[in-house]
């Protein structure tokens, strides 16, 4: 498409471009803008009055740190653990609750959506309590149960997965909705035919349900993947990375690294580093989970 | 009035105001922005009342100027300060410890904050103890006026001493082996359960806190050596982490979190009468004034020096808190500046901080004034000056700080020997020594 055919299409979708301009300028202050700003500075050595071109030095530095070798070790690990059990429950709890009454589906929703627009920082000091070693109420229950407790967040053997814990057992309620939306699209007759046929409950939702789910689930699978990579705010919270690194994830390196050590260009090529790596599995993702439905 | 006689009379009504402000010596006036961070309650629980009453003074005294204050928690000064000074939007003044690393070492090479010595002539310098001024001194020039100086020192509580009928140290001094004794006695079951309630010790290992180091220098190391070769990895440091790391896995005398609990958690078990499940912690003087003067916390205990191992002589770390003034362009308003410093600095508010906020004066005037007369406590810390070690001043000593600790916690953890942690440490921060 030639510059002026673009004009022309502006020109003729002029109110419509009006109406998208407010977002999409918003859109370019605050996330196209520092997103290439973080690609600039990733090349350069950042100084308050100057910044000097360093070319790719910064992601030498990353590729030798061992920091973010670990980093990168337990991203993917709470990633590859996270997302796949949050889209699991997800799945279970919308098909335990499609079958219900419409007022007990109202509650349901509202009950597991309720953890999604709480903060994550209130979520995560809940668990934090939870885990603590003296008074929490983790250890209280193992005690009551005559076993002894442990110090989950002081031990490196227990700290990740811990934060993996919290992260699996708050209720993804986005999935759920996401999940109890597409439910209601799937027509009845494929569950007729199904029924017809002599399918038992349990095949109808493995053969009929989860595949026509695919769409869904590679939405969520996407959208699991990246928000399990920027995992950081358990981590500030509960942890702060430790102890020692056991719990040092790539965005709370990349935050450690630009706002304590004011090594800015760094932490812009951990960032990349981390777009790419997000990227990969992604296309992945929809390689082998991309599936066009259409319901005859 | 022709238009253009008007104007030029203007211009030039303009000029000689501009000439009597600067050139004829005319007070500044504008608006300065600091940032300040909570002190000492007073009876409306204000946290910042001595800072806005030092404004309401200068402002008085000053017509024409205006000082805002931005209120900033203390947990979240280094990062706010560090995203101003990368945003290049940073405060005219703000209470910063340059060797804690709130101002990297960095920004003062890249002129990111004046220098006081043009502002405060020598005879004015001379009342400032040296070690106070060495705080804030980096290649010749000093960046900032101290106000106080704070140490770390051991809080004993002695409810739990009597209870137990173990005499407090002589003095306030013991050595390593009495320590461990009278910690062995002070660990105890109280209500016959079969389990501990009560701890002789307890501390926690973060970066940026550095309450357990004068125990791992009781045997000679520390940071740096004279030559700023890497001293952490030698025998003596190994020797003084393996006694520290015994206290809770071989005589058991801390409780399971010790090492790896955080500041809050830590201070609860010491001071909330609720809680009150360790006899001895280790703490910057802050808390002894908090155990002085706060309605919840205020309890029976005494300070005492951390205990003495092969070097032969008590050792404590130390810090220097006080004031910088950022880049100015305009030079009435940085004069204005350091003439509010200094209004904040004088003999008089050194006094106020040490009676009420649990610092030592960083003016000997102050210092001569006896602020300790009525708290024994706070005149025994001020005596552990002598014995002191700074925080390295080394641009890299956040990372250094955070690769070190993280190998601490890892001792207290359980899952790496002292040798094992030290070593590790040293191979983690040898890119920063370069």
């Amino acid at each position: 498409m030639g510059l002026q055919k673009i004009l022309q299409d502006i020109a003729r979708h002029k109110w419509d471009y009006l109406f998208v301009l407010p977002k999409f300028a918003v859109f370019v202050a605050f996330i196209g803008v520092p997103v290439a700003w973080s690609v600039f500075i990733s090349f350069q050595e950042f100084g308050v009055f100057q910044t000097r071109w360093v070319g790719l030095d910064n992601f030498r530095v990353a590729f030798e740190d061992d920091l973010f070798l670990i980093a990168l070790k337990n991203t993917v690990w709470y990633a590859l653990i996270v997302m796949p059990a949050n889209v699991l429950i997800a799945l279970v709890l919308a098909s335990l609750i499609f079958p219900l009454s419409r007022k007990a589906q109202t509650f349901f929703r509202a009950a597991f959506y309720l953890p999604t627009v709480t903060s994550a920082v209130v979520i995560a000091m809940a668990w934090k309590y939870i885990y603590q070693p003296d008074v929490g109420l983790l250890n209280a229950f193992l005690r009551m149960l005559g076993a002894s407790g442990r110090n989950w967040l002081g031990q490196s053997s227990t700290a990740m997965w811990s934060v993996i814990m919290m992260s699996i057992l708050t209720p993804p309620g986005v999935g759920i909705i996401m999940y109890l939306a597409a439910m209601g699209s799937i027509p009845n007759e494929i569950y007729e035919a199904a029924t017809v046929d002599g399918a038992s409950g349990f095949q109808k939702w493995w053969r009929i349900t989860v595949p026509l789910l695919k769409p869904t689930t590679l939405y969520l699978v996407v959208l699991g993947t990246i928000g399990s990579f920027q995992v950081f705010s358990q981590i500030m919270i509960m942890t702060r990375g430790g102890p020692g690194h056991a719990t040092k994830v790539l965005v709370y390196l990349i935050y450690e690294t630009a706002f304590r050590d004011m090594e800015f260009g760094l932490a812009g090529a951990y960032s990349l580093m981390l777009f790419a790596i997000i990227m990969v599995f992604a296309f992945i993702q929809f390689k082998y989970l991309n599936v066009n439905l259409e319901y005859y | 009035m022709k238009p253009r006689f008007l104007l030029v009379t203007t211009i030039c009504v303009a000029l000689l105001l501009a000439l009597s402000t600067t050139v004829l010596g005319g007070a500044w006036k504008g608006t300065i922005t600091i940032w300040d961070c909570p002190r000492w309650r007073d009876a409306n629980d204000n946290q910042y009342h001595w800072m806005e009453r030092k404004i309401a003074e200068f402002e008085s005294s000053h017509p024409g100027v205006k000082i805002e204050m931005i209120k900033v928690p203390w947990a979240e000064l280094a990062e706010k300060l560090n995203i101003a000074i990368a945003a290049r939007d940073w405060p005219d003044m703000a209470p910063i410890d340059i060797s804690g690393g709130t101002v990297k070492l960095d920004h003062i090479d890249q002129g990111v904050l004046e220098p006081i010595d043009p502002f405060f002539p020598k005879d004015e310098l001379a009342d400032f103890f040296p070690a106070a001024l060495e705080g804030y001194t980096y290649k010749g020039k000093i960046w900032g006026v101290p106000q106080a100086m704070t140490v770390h020192a051991l809080l004993l509580n002695l409810d739990i001493f009597k209870e137990r009928g173990v005499e407090p140290p002589e003095n306030g001094r013991w050595t390593w082996d009495e320590f461990v004794e009278k910690m062995k006695k002070l660990t105890f079951d109280r209500d016959g359960d079969g389990k501990i309630d009560v701890y002789g010790f307890s501390t926690y290992v973060l970066k940026g806190y550095h309450e357990i180091f004068p125990m791992l220098f009781m045997d000679g190391a520390t940071w740096f050596d004279e030559a700023r070769n890497w001293n952490l990895n030698t025998p003596e440091a190994v020797s003084a982490l393996k006694k520290i790391a015994a206290l809770k896995f071989e005589h058991k005398v801390t409780p399971q979190t010790m090492g790896t609990a955080d500041v809050g958690g830590t201070f609860q078990a010491f001071a909330n009468p609720e809680q009150r499940t360790v006899a001895v912690e280790p703490w910057a003087s802050w808390a002894i004034a908090t155990c002085l003067t706060s309605p919840k916390y205020k309890m029976n205990f005494m300070v005492a020096e951390y205990p003495i191992g092969k070097r032969g002589k008590p050792i404590t770390i130390s810090g220097t808190g006080g004031f910088v003034v950022f880049k100015q362009k305009d030079k009435g308003k940085l004069e204005t500046l350091m003439e509010f410093v200094k209004s904040i600095t004088t003999t008089a508010d050194q006094l106020e901080f040490a009676k009420n906020y649990g610092t030592f004066p960083a003016r000997k005037s102050a210092q001569e004034a006896d602020p300790f007369a009525d708290t024994p406590q706070m005149a025994f810390a001020a005596k552990m000056m002598e014995y002191t070690i700074s925080v390295p001043r080394h641009k890299e000593f956040m990372q250094i700080d955070d690769r070190l600790q993280a190998e601490l916690q890892l001792v207290f953890n359980g899952e790496k020997t002292p040798e094992q942690a030290l070593e590790d440490a040293h191979r983690a921060i040898k890119r920063y020594l370069k």
